[in-house]
């Protein structure tokens, strides 16, 4: 198992460190996100003075390709469904926050409009990917929506009641 | 032919639909529920439920559990307590298990709560630091904490039998 192994807990907790990826591991990792199947693990890490999405497998430390994030940052709130094909997370467009699903079997970036005005500030996917919920800011409150996915994208279920891909670096 | 224009217009379809985005729809009954609970943050979905942070006009923080398909509260007895501040909120797929960051007195800890057992227990960072976001896998066997430690952030990985 990649990472440090720092100790197992009276309560029988198993602790690891998630795998450093710069010199040192002396880097900032925020945000951490699990897939649904707990194989997969997104974070942010700054990347050219830029806080930017990174999407490894939990165990192995190995490093997932993102096909459209690698632009609009700052990148935060990263959320994954259950095999991790789904990755939502809020990036930069200009003066705008914007929520987006990245589809990691179909390749395709999926933008979210948001009714109204308010900025997203944080996301949840649901893990079968039915359902989102966004925090959401306005004018200095803060409020939880949820919406329907279901008409947008394909769910992402657990094994033995699936019926789409986990995308690439899936498991064998 | 007719495969050949079959094949072109669901290429053309997949390009229209990649890059048309997509119009939420809001769940308008549970956004109407979500609204009285006041002021809601750090959602956590799984399985049908929905944890999160919600601050009511008279200042009180608590911690709330929603059944999204009955769109109705939970009750967490044991976990929400006046001296503390949650912080941040997970919730496994069964709703059985809510790992909570809060603040309480002078320092911020980790603590999962096991709904059937109605019982919280600390999770100590180790070695020490200051959690302060959490994520559970689906089975709440898997939290990763994001942790202030010796000036950087961290994410540990807790595998919890």
């Amino acid at each position: 198992m990649a990472g440090v192994l720092l100790a197992i807990g009276g309560c029988g907790l198993r602790r690891q460190t998630a795998s450093p990826i710069g010199l040192n591991g002396a880097e900032n990792r925020e945000q951490p996100a699990l897939s649904g199947d707990g194989r997969l693990l997104a974070s942010l890490v700054e990347r050219g003075g830029r806080t930017t999405v990174l999407l490894q497998e939990r165990r192995s430390g190995k490093v997932l390709p993102l096909r459209h994030l690698r632009r609009h940052q700052p990148h935060s709130s990263p959320s994954l469904s259950w095999n991790g094909r789904y990755l939502a997370l809020l990036i930069q467009r200009g003066r705008r926050r914007e929520a987006v699903i990245e589809d990691r079997a179909s390749g395709a970036l999926q933008p979210l409009f948001l009714p109204g005005n308010a900025e997203p500030r944080r996301l949840s996917l649901a893990p079968d990917a039915r359902q989102l919920a966004v925090e959401l800011t306005s004018q200095g409150s803060t409020r939880l929506q949820l919406f329907d996915l279901s008409g947008l994208l394909e769910p992402d279920l657990a094994p033995g009641l699936r019926e789409s891909g986990g995308g690439p670096g899936g498991p064998p | 032919m007719m495969r050949r224009l079959v094949l072109t217009a669901g290429a053309a379809l997949l390009l229209l639909s990649g890059c048309g985005g997509g119009r939420l729809r809001p769940l308008a009954g549970l956004n109407q529920q979500l609204n009285q609970l006041g002021q809601g943050r750090s959602p956590s979905l799984s399985g049908g439920w929905l944890a999160l942070i919600a601050a009511r006009g008279s200042g009180r923080v608590q911690v709330q559990l929603i059944d999204v398909k009955r769109r109705n509260p939970v009750p967490l007895p044991g976990l929400n307590r006046p001296d503390a501040l949650p912080i941040s909120v997970a919730v496994d797929q069964n709703a059985e298990r809510l790992a909570v960051v809060r603040q309480r007195e002078d320092r911020t800890e980790l603590v999962l709560y096991k709904r059937s057992l109605q019982a919280t227990q600390l999770l100590p960072m180790e070695p020490a630091g200051v959690p302060r976001q959490v994520s559970f896998s689906a089975d709440g066997r898997v939290l990763a904490v994001e942790v202030s430690r010796g000036g950087l952030w961290q994410i540990d990985l807790l595998e919890i039998p």
